[in-house]
């Protein structure tokens, strides 16, 4: 098994890595075309970009075709699988067996690249058809032995069992040696299960597809500033869609800041074209959407500051306005758009916050974000962190009747640099998106919704609520999750409810009776962001036969009966209890 | 002032760069050609006096005889200015004209309109082997052989030259040939990506 193989896809890219030095060697001779299957997530159309330009320098011809969930991908592959040999599947196909799910033919290879954690173990160990594009460090699998016997023991018992007509002394020695190896086999499988048990218990994140290939495309000397932003904007939706832990999006970001020295390094500024990006790397305060905000706004909306003001009460109100006039700056000033504020008090708001900051509770890590921006034209700078959640918010959004893969294509543009108009479009769609999310935290916290359920909290967003359209839809259904948890724990008195993960459910379809239902991990643990509601849903549906549908790449999430409901979550206590 | 409504056609002219082709504006060409007959007529009675033996009149003539050049001059502008725009609408719109524009010309100019494509369609089956060649088609040289599109609606299989089937269907992205999507982008099934 080699497994050394860091990144290995014949014909197309070939990568050999030993563990500390990457090798590359790529050879392109495709004669076929490219089929390349995307997720809807941020992530994964920046590294669809990446990959697109790549495909371009070397005229490969490729279909891209945006997929939700494990049967749309069905779907897709079956519809443009003639003729294809090679499948490229970017966040999605890694957390299921591929070759099984798919029935391909046995020509088609198909490369993964996906940040899904831990994958399949068949994809790992299918070497012919299956190739990973992933961290070989990140890949933490199980040896072979463990999972798989050779077949080769296999046919030894066979032939064992049809060995009756040798003599009889030699028959119970063999006989012995029978119950031996089927006492080995037992325990092996005992410990098999064991080692898959431990194995697929967590689903977690691993790098970033989008910074993957553009690693692939620097080692290939294909990268540019364009591409990079593409990556930047890759590990940035890792940490606003709380993918990734902090450190991890710390440690993606010391790397991508060499390559942005790499590629923004001049002497002499003034020479470079206005028309050209730039990309800079600083701290940023980790307010939403603030340079196209008020400040006040911003804050009220941003998950950190908002939770440690509790800025939904009126005392938590009142401490905000104590803390904004501490810092000198005028509330007049504050809530209005942050871009017409007195430009000698927007130069030094990071600072002035960052003073007064130990003596509201605020820690660095709740305020400050190392950022990138992208300058392009005489346009305002732009923002990674604004980019990603517009991005975001457009891939979800709803308005007149557009589907899925329209709003996909529409997320896209919004990702293309020289496309003002649905840059700001995204930007006022996140705003409404944020808008809606405190608006339901308030909900929730108000009517006292959040309900502990012994070894986890939960909470339903009413059928009726008027933005419950926003929430059917996992992005923005995480990051409501993820402000109900911390609000919540920063409101509630029991101590305990730090170490409790919290299960949310958001009505997705009112006809067919439906609620998408999402679990994320207790904020005690934030610093490995595991997620072990994955197995959970599915052992608690199993169970109780509850119809639920497990068809999204994110395994914690899912969708099921509103019926179902209650006999779900009993069983779903009793397993974590 | 003498030639002063042929100024106001080119005005008009001027007016209209960049825009729609206006109507074309009878009325003023006419009261030209009014302007012109009469100058005319004064001229040749001058010119037939002095012939008879009347002199002083000869500047009046030269004034006249300039009045009448530019007169002209500025009829003639406005009908090149006119053609020239509606043979650079042959090239962009095809063969026939959106009924606006029909609308904005007048019999001489859809007849010419008319005349000019016949001449055109000639040429161009004349020349590029059997089938023709249409000019009109890649008016600037293309860059790359193989263009970005998004398919806009389920259009179904499509084959390509190198006998591979490929599935439009709806919002899916393809990298292909730019001669073979060519009439696809055309017909509105596809859209050329350009960054």
């Amino acid at each position: 098994m080699n497994m050394s193989l860091f990144l290995s896809v014949e014909n197309l890219v070939f990568i050999m890595a030993t563990t500390k030095r990457v090798v590359v060697k790529v050879i392109w001779n495709m004669k076929k075309r490219v089929l390349v299957l995307v997720a809807f997530d941020v992530d994964a159309m920046c590294a669809c970009k990446v990959l697109q330009s790549l495909f371009q320098c070397d005229q490969i011809l490729y279909t891209i075709v945006p997929v939700v969930g494990k049967e749309d991908l069905e779907r897709a592959y079956l519809e443009n699988s003639e003729g294809v040999k090679h499948v490229i599947m970017i966040n999605c196909g890694a957390n299921f067996d591929i070759v099984e799910t798919l029935q391909p033919l046995e020509n088609v290879k198909f490369y993964i690249c996906d940040s899904h954690r831990p994958v399949d173990i068949h994809n790992v160990y299918n070497a012919v058809q299956v190739k990973l594009l992933m961290k070989e460090t990140e890949l933490s699998v199980p040896e072979y032995d463990l999972l798989f016997r050779d077949e080769e023991s296999e046919d030894e018992s066979g032939n064992d069992s049809d060995s009756s007509d040798r003599p009889v002394p030699k028959k119970k020695r063999f006989d012995d040696e029978a119950i031996e190896r089927r006492r080995e086999r037992r325990l092996w499988e005992e410990n098999r299960n064991k080692v898959l048990f431990d194995y697929n218990q967590f689903s977690s994140f691993g790098s970033s597809a989008a910074l993957l290939l553009f690693e692939l495309a620097w080692k290939m000397s294909k990268d540019s500033n364009d591409l990079l932003w593409l990556a930047i904007i890759g590990v940035t939706d890792q940490l606003l869609h709380y993918k990734t832990p902090r450190e991890k999006y710390i440690e993606d970001v010391m790397a991508l800041q060499s390559h942005v020295s790499r590629h923004n390094h001049r002497d002499d500024v003034d020479i470079i074209s206005i028309n050209c990006l730039k990309i800079m790397y600083d701290d940023e305060m980790n307010l939403s959407l603030y340079r196209h905000w008020s400040l006040f706004d911003s804050i009220c909306h941003s998950i950190n500051m908002a939770c440690k003001f509790k800025v939904w009460t009126l005392k938590g109100q009142k401490r905000l306005h104590e803390f904004l006039a501490e810092m000198g700056l005028p509330l007049t000033q504050c809530k209005q758009k942050y871009s017409s504020m007195d430009s000698s008090l927007k130069g030094n708001i990071k600072n002035i916050i960052k003073e007064q900051m130990p003596k509201y509770g605020l820690e660095d890590e709740d305020v400050i974000v190392p950022s990138f921006f992208a300058q392009y034209g005489f346009r305002n700078k732009l923002c990674a962190m604004d980019i990603t959640l517009a991005c975001a918010s457009i891939l979800e959004s709803f308005e007149n009747g557009n589907t899925g893969t329209d709003s996909f294509l529409l997320a896209l543009d919004v990702l293309d640099r020289s496309n003002v108009n649905a840059k700001e479009k995204g930007i006022e769609m996140a705003r409404k998106q944020l808008q809606a999310i405190i608006k339901q935290v308030q909900i929730f916290l108000d009517m006292h919704q959040v309900i502990s359920a012994g070894p986890f909290l939960y909470a339903f967003i009413q059928e009726g609520t008027p933005d419950v359209k926003f929430f059917a839809h996992p992005q923005c259904l995480m990051r409501l999750a993820r402000f109900t948890l911390e609000a919540h724990c920063s409101v509630s008195r029991n101590k305990r409810s730090k170490t409790l993960p919290l299960v949310l459910g958001a009505p997705l379809d009112r006809e067919q009776g439906t609620l998408l239902v999402i679990g994320i991990p207790p904020l005690s643990l934030d610093e490995e962001r595991k997620n072990f509601f994955g197995k959970a849903f599915e052992q608690a549906a199993s169970s109780t036969n509850a119809r639920t549908l497990h068809d999204k790449f994110d395994t914690f999430i899912m969708e099921m009966k509103t019926d179902d409901r209650s006999k779900f979550f009993d069983a779903l206590i009793s397993l974590l209890q | 002032m003498l030639a002063e409504k042929a100024l106001d056609l080119i005005r008009e002219l001027e007016r209209s760069v960049g825009g729609s082709l206006p109507p074309y504006n009878e009325d003023r060409v006419r009261q030209v050609l009014e302007e012109m007959r009469v100058l005319c007529e004064q001229n040749q009675k001058d010119v037939s006096a002095t012939v008879a033996g009347e002199s002083g009149l000869f500047s009046g003539v030269q004034v006249r005889h300039a009045a009448l050049e530019r007169n002209k001059r500025c009829l003639l502008a406005y009908l090149y200015n006119r053609i020239e725009q509606i043979k650079k609408m042959r090239w962009e719109f095809g063969s026939v004209l959106p009924t606006e524009v029909k609308y904005n010309l007048c019999e001489q100019e859809v007849q010419w309109f008319g005349r000019y494509n016949k001449l055109l369609a000639n040429y161009m089956r004349s020349i590029g082997g059997c089938g023709g060649l249409d000019l009109t088609q890649d008016m600037k040289p293309p860059k790359t052989l193989y263009v970005e599109v998004r398919c806009l609606v389920d259009h179904g299989e499509f084959e390509t030259q190198d006998g591979n089937v490929i599935v439009l269907k709806k919002n899916s992205q393809h990298f292909l040939l730019r001669s073979e999507c060519e009439h696809l982008i055309r017909q509105g099934i596809l859209e050329h990506i350009v960054h």
